[in-house]
């Protein structure tokens, strides 16, 4: 709103309109309505940006992007390595977002995950992730996951 | 065709052993279906085989861990480090979220208690037991530093480093190696002249009000080279402060960094009136003392004051107040 205050001394006044009127295009993480509304949201899908830290959380926990942090852009490419990497690995089983938090140089990587396979494949793919992230990544990786019965259980509101 | 030839036909198609296929069959009509579907007439030979979707077997699980969990447990065994919140394993009945319409969304399946940062491994009695375990590490608090004088006493010097915390995986900090020396200027053994020259010296890391000089130094590339270098800037700065160079002879009254009553003309206008009315010399207002004469420590105290630190209401009342008990002593008294 900031930006939109200042906005009329640099513009003459017709250019208002058409600028606030734009405002109301905002597509940027907003779901899309679908016709028969069973379109299923998450509590963090359900949220659109702005509400981050007003009614929900960041999905990445680090001091990087503070004041004099350091390595912020490494952190960002490596959190959506490890992302991308997950979602792969856990094909069809992640039913929310991908928590990375870091501590020191412990990297936590939280997640619901559905009960569609074996507790057997389960633990190894646990094993997998940890050790292949933590051998690329140079650091101890902790996979934290809880499970839920099924993708309804997630659910926060159909839109 | 008799009915008897009928029958010997289908008997020896009857007959035939399972896999053997003749070349003509006779009744085609009859022949049963192999399975329940309707056949369909598939010339390009393109038969769609819908598989059926996978079913998954459901795993499983245990009923929570939370529910079977005795009352006087020892909360600090089952979570004894940091870790993601698991709703199986806290017992508490959590909610999170903020939802307009219902109720918060519970503890299962919930992202957004996963994402805080929580301290489950710190409850207090969890606290106490890393402390009662660290015990046995410690030394006794060593005899004659109990209060912070003491401390000041023995150990004027400060020496302030930071070490960084990050959450990276490099523990390398740039700002790690700037030293911050601290030290009060009156432990220095320093004289009235080498402390104001030490005072000139150093400019503005010398705070007036605590009487501590701090020198930072963060030129080195490392801690222990910046504090080296710390340690060797204060050792010149004391020994220069203490030497006093031939030239420092020429400082005049304007030089001063403060009034000083006795090296001015108020003094002389002062002792002029009270010895009234012999004359005096510039030898007898060097000479002459005020430290039995209250009225005249009154009154250089008022115009030290006034010049150093500015006129205002209090400053100036003190000076008036000291003027007139200097000039009209009689009149203070009734």
């Amino acid at each position: 709103m900031m930006f939109l205050d200042t906005l009329p001394r640099f513009l003459p006044a017709r250019s208002n309109y058409l600028i606030l009127s734009r405002c109301k295009h905002v597509q940027a993480a907003r779901y899309k309505r679908s016709i028969k509304g069973n379109k299923p949201l998450t509590y963090e899908m359900a949220g659109p940006p702005h509400t981050i830290a007003h009614i929900k959380g960041w999905n990445s926990w680090n001091t990087c992007n503070m004041l004099d942090g350091l390595r912020p852009a490494e952190t960002a490419i490596d959190d959506e390595f490890i992302r991308r990497f997950m979602t792969g690995t856990w094909h069809d089983l992640i039913a929310s977002e991908i928590i990375i938090k870091r501590q020191h140089d412990i990297i936590r990587i939280a997640a619901i995950t559905v009960q569609k396979i074996s507790v057997t494949k389960v633990y190894f793919l646990i094993g997998y992730t940890e050790e292949l992230l933590s051998y690329w990544l140079q650091c101890p990786i902790k996979l934290e996951l809880q499970t839920v019965e099924d993708r309804t259980a997630v659910v926060f509101k159909y839109i | 065709m008799s009915a008897l030839q009928t029958t010997l036909r289908r008997t020896t198609a009857v007959l035939m052993p399972i896999g053997y296929y003749p070349a003509r069959v006779w009744c085609s009509t009859r022949a049963a279906p192999t399975d329940g579907k309707f056949r369909v007439l598939d010339l390009k030979k393109k038969s769609f085989v819908p598989h059926a979707k996978k079913k998954y077997i459901k795993t499983i699980t245990l009923p929570p861990r939370a529910l079977s969990m005795p009352v006087d447990q020892e909360w600090s065994n089952v979570w004894p480090g940091p870790r993601t919140f698991h709703p199986a394993t806290v017992p508490l009945a959590l909610r999170q979220g903020y939802d307009p319409k219902r109720a918060s969304p519970g503890k299962y399946g919930n992202a957004e208690l996963m994402k805080i940062p929580n301290f489950l491994h710190i409850t207090p009695p969890a606290v106490k037991k890393h402390c009662s375990a660290l015990k046995q590490f410690c030394t006794e608090w060593p005899k004659g530093l109990e209060t912070d004088e003491d401390c000041d006493r023995h150990f004027p010097m400060t020496t302030i480093t930071t070490d960084y915390c990050h959450s990276s995986p490099t523990i390398k900090d740039p700002k790690s190696r700037i030293v911050t020396i601290k030290i009060k200027l009156s432990t220095l053994n320093l004289d009235k002249h080498a402390r104001d020259k030490m005072i000139r010296l150093v400019g503005d890391r010398y705070d007036e009000e605590s009487d501590i000089l701090t020198i930072v130094t963060d030129r080195c590339p490392t801690r222990k080279q910046n504090y080296d270098y710390g340690v060797y800037v204060l050792t010149a700065l004391y020994h220069e402060s203490n030497t006093f160079e031939e030239w420092e002879r020429q400082k005049q009254e304007a030089d001063m960094e403060h009034y000083i009553w006795e090296n001015n003309p108020s003094k002389k206008a002062y002792v002029t009136l009270t010895r009234w009315p012999e004359k005096v010399s510039d030898d007898d207002v060097k000479s002459h003392s005020i430290d039995e004469d209250t009225v005249g420590q009154k009154y250089k105290e008022a115009v030290t004051e006034l010049l150093n630190n500015g006129e205002d209401t209090y400053t100036l009342n003190k000076y008036r107040e000291a003027a007139l008990a200097v000039l009209l002593p009689q009149t203070i008294q009734a």
